[in-house]
């Protein structure tokens, strides 16, 4: 990280948490590739928010 | 781009809804954006429907940082990043990216790094591990966005 800031150590502490296969992952994708997941994402994320705003209302009733 | 979308061309894994962008305030360029954001209905994310607000020239004037939300998606457009400054001075620490064909301008991993600490909010500090553990990835195999 030499060539970025000086390390915060609360933030070491939080890296702590990160899946690095993740990271590597998604370092191996293209620019291109990787927007598309995550435009996939969001999509995915739209339906599950509608499923659950469907669940909700239903438990309601 | 800056923020999430910009964290996911440096190869961010986590999921962004919104997406931020840096603009220009030159006069010109006010213009171009209320012009190509007329199609998108855009509004105060947030505030309470039936305000009179119109997404013209004269509001970009007035204002300076919008969080929107448009018939496209949650927008948030900023004249002046918190510790970044404003359009002109973030055109040298962006890396261009082809996306769908267009060639986008997008903050460079480094200052994505800079701005998020500046802005010091708590809900960033895990998006700012993984930002410093992607470019620390990315230094060890000469990846990311400019890698591809």
């Amino acid at each position: 990280m030499k060539k970025y800031l000086e390390p915060d150590p609360v933030i070491e502490a939080y890296k702590r948490d990160i899946d690095l296969t993740l990271v590597r992952k998604s370092l191996s994708l293209t620019v291109q590739e990787r927007v598309d997941r995550l435009l996939a994402l969001q999509k995915a994320a739209k339906e599950f928010r509608e499923a659950g705003r469907q669940l909700r209302a239903s438990q309601k009733s | 781009m800056i923020g999430g979308f910009a964290a996911t061309i440096h190869g961010a894994a986590r999921l962004t809804v919104d997406l931020d962008v840096a603009y220009s305030r030159e006069p010109e360029n006010i213009n171009r954006l209320a012009k190509s954001l007329v199609d998108l209905d855009p509004y105060l994310r947030g505030a309470p429907l039936g305000l009179p607000f119109q997404f013209d020239v004269a509001t970009i004037s007035r204002g300076m940082n919008f969080t929107l939300t448009t018939s496209a998606g949650d927008l948030d457009l900023l004249g002046i990043v918190t510790g970044g400054g404003p359009y002109e001075a973030l055109i040298s620490e962006s890396d261009l990216v082809e996306i769908f064909g267009y060639r986008v301008r997008c903050l460079s991993l480094g200052k994505l790094i800079e701005v998020k600490r500046a802005a010091g909010r708590p809900k960033d500090f895990d998006a700012i591990a993984e930002l410093e553990s992607l470019a620390e990835e990315a230094e060890n195999s000469h990846g990311g966005a400019e890698g591809h």
